[in-house]
């Protein structure tokens, strides 16, 4: 019997039975579409924490004096940081920006429009980049503005908004605590994984030298000090690794002996990041795993309709037998009903799980992603499910004894 | 004297029922003529059914030898078997064994289906085998809308369509009144004026009186084996 003949035969057994064959494929839709969604739910998840973990926040280090330390007879002060830790940790392999920064909150801003109170930084060129911030005009504060200790500022939108209006701020005068800088440039704020609350939008930059100089003031014990770092890795970078070696140059900057407790802090989010993701990874684990066995279920349920098929047309069977059917015919016959259950039920399923994934696009809690990969390996395994549970109904019916079986009741 | 179609030699077959055996069929030798009518007579038990499924390919003696258009039944394999079958033999049952689902059409192209090389006509042959039981009418009717004597009809299409050598028919009438069993023999009788040859088993007399030749059987062996004169 031909391959097409078989399948014809296998499809007009089925639209004889119509609604047997709708229940008996509802469970393989069902175990499809659960396969399908739960797969792509994971790998959802999966791209979400990958891009969660190549942000900017994630791949931040952020090093702080302890200030908690107190002075005792074992242990220095915990002191600033100096300006040369940051370039050294700058020429760690992998870091994509390290910068040292002073601060000073609440800061009276003021122009001839106005005045404001905002966040008064000192900082490096590499802060612009360390908070996924972009210059919107004007340019960056520069090496030469450090080391001229230039009384030039970067102010943030808002402060453009705020004191500006609408004139071009570029070469304008603004007022730090009454004390005179001129806009250099304006920037966005910073990316919001990165800032912590507050008012993120309200800030203004001056060089490092010239905050220190003009309106921190300087610190007793160390020259050039800088009162936090942030470093930020390369995509894919080995964050371990370089955390080690910013402990290496800090431990030696600051001359703890080996085996004395630090005093300073880094701290990251990228552990419980990490943890987070391994936590997901066993979520979508289990969930495919739940959709694996509701298609086990669909499969036995196919392989049950099969055996009561295979019995009910016994005499069927030993009729097509003694027309000169071949073992393999009536063998290929119900392997063909199988498999054309499970496969188009898996398409079914296949279309509904992809209309789940396409409602979930809208939701926030669940992420869930088109792939080929997802859509074979969830069809791949309808196939594999109508292979093995049509086999053994099959095998049952192709060893039939024809005499018996043309007289089965 | 033409050359046998069917041999039998010395042919047994034995059943184990617990410790004993039971001979169904115990030492038949027979030979059957291209274009005979044969009918084979025996109360239940006697063997008769044995002996048809062997001569259909269906089942294979404990001993002894059965040869049909010269070739061996006794040590076909399975698979040569299925193709014999399909192409010497034409089955009719007592209870017609249609497929309740398909049309008259399609029951009859069955045989057809597992020809091999697949034919190129079989639209064709299932209407000449329809048309030759007087069924062309009835074609795309399903088995539950055709009577009894239809069915039988059908079946006999379905026996005929593939050419076969011989058409055995078990207990063709048993399930049909007396006048559709006339009808019945009559077509038969018909078919193998035309050349077909019949071997039907039956346990009623006036059936086997169709016939041209009566073998007889009881337990297992044939008691007579009669031909009877042209009328």
């Amino acid at each position: 019997m031909s391959p097409l003949t078989t399948l014809g035969l296998a499809a007009s057994s089925l639209i004889e039975r119509p609604l047997r064959t709708l229940l008996t494929s509802l469970g393989i839709i069902i175990g499809v579409a659960a396969v399908y969604a739960m797969l792509s739910i994971g790998e959802g998840t999966k791209r979400e924490v990958e891009k969660q973990l190549s942000s900017m926040a994630s791949r931040s280090f952020t090093i702080w004096p302890d200030w908690n330390r107190r002075r005792t007879s074992q242990s220095k002060p915990s002191f600033p940081f100096k300006e040369s830790d940051v370039e050294e940790i700058r020429n760690i392999a992998g870091v994509f920006a390290a910068t040292g920064s002073l601060q000073r909150n609440s800061t009276t801003i003021s122009t001839e429009i106005g005045d404001t109170t905002a966040n008064f930084l000192g900082v490096d060129p590499d802060y612009l980049k360390s908070g996924g911030q972009e210059m919107l005009a004007g340019e960056n504060i520069s090496y030469t503005d450090i080391e001229q200790s230039a009384p030039v500022v970067v102010i943030s939108d808002g402060i453009q908004k705020t004191l500006f209006k609408n004139q071009d701020p570029i070469g304008l005068p603004i007022k730090v605590n009454n004390i005179t800088f001129t806009v250099k440039g304006v920037t966005t704020a910073p990316d919001s994984n990165i800032s912590f609350g507050g008012n993120a939008d309200m800030f203004v930059w001056a060089p490092t030298s010239s905050a220190r100089n003009r309106i921190i003031g300087g610190n007793p014990y160390v020259r050039n000090h800088i009162r936090s770092i942030r470093v930020i890795g390369d995509i894919g970078a080995n964050f371990p690794q370089i955390e080690q070696e910013i402990n290496i140059i800090m431990r030696r900057s600051r001359d703890i002996k080996t085996g004395a407790p630090p005093d300073y802090r880094i701290f990251s989010s990228r552990g419980w990041q990490e943890r987070n993701a391994k936590s997901q990874k066993t979520i979508s684990y289990l969930l495919a795993a739940m959709g694996a066995i509701s298609l086990l279920v669909g499969g036995v349920g196919v392989m049950n309709i099969m055996l009561v098929s295979v019995t009910e047309r016994t005499r069927e069977i030993g009729l097509r037998m003694a027309m000169g059917a071949q073992k393999s015919d009536i063998m290929s016959q119900f392997l063909a009903e199988a498999l054309l259950i499970c496969v188009l039920s898996g398409l079914i399923g296949l279309g509904a799980g992809y209309g789940l994934s396409q409602i979930s696009l809208g939701s926030e809690e669940i992420k869930m992603v088109f792939s080929s990969k997802i859509a074979l390996l969830s069809f791949g395994s309808a196939l594999l499910i109508g292979v093995i549970f049509g086999f053994l109904p099959a095998r049952r019916a192709a060893r039939l004894n024809p005499i018996e079986a043309l007289r089965h009741e | 004297m033409k050359l046998p179609l069917i041999k039998c030699n010395d042919l047994t077959k034995v059943y184990k029922m617990g410790q004993s055996e039971v001979y169904a069929l115990n030492g038949v030798s027979l030979e059957i003529t291209k274009g005979e009518f044969v009918a084979i007579i025996g109360s239940s038990g006697s063997g008769k059914s044995t002996l048809m499924n062997m001569l259909g390919g269906l089942d294979k003696p404990s001993s002894g030898e059965i040869r049909i258009n010269g070739e061996n039944l006794s040590t076909m394999s399975g698979k040569k078997l299925a193709q014999f079958r399909n192409v010497t033999i034409g089955f009719v049952f007592q209870q017609f064994q249609l497929l309740p689902k398909k049309t008259a059409h399609k029951n009859v192209s069955l045989p057809l289906q597992y020809r091999r090389p697949k034919p190129d006509n079989i639209d064709a042959s299932v209407k000449k085998g329809l048309e030759m039981v007087g069924l062309a009418d009835r074609a795309a009717h399903r088995p539950t809308e055709l009577s009894g004597g239809q069915q039988q009809r059908v079946a006999i299409a379905r026996a005929l369509v593939g050419n076969p050598q011989v058409l055995l028919a078990d207990e063709p009438t048993g399930a049909l009144d007396s006048k559709t069993s006339e009808a019945i023999m009559t077509l038969l009788q018909d078919l193998n004026r035309q050349g077909i040859t019949i071997i039907v088993i039956t346990h009623e007399d006036e059936v086997a009186a169709y016939a041209e030749r009566v073998i007889e059987f009881r337990d297992g062996e044939i008691i007579s084996d009669h031909i009877k004169k042209a009328a």
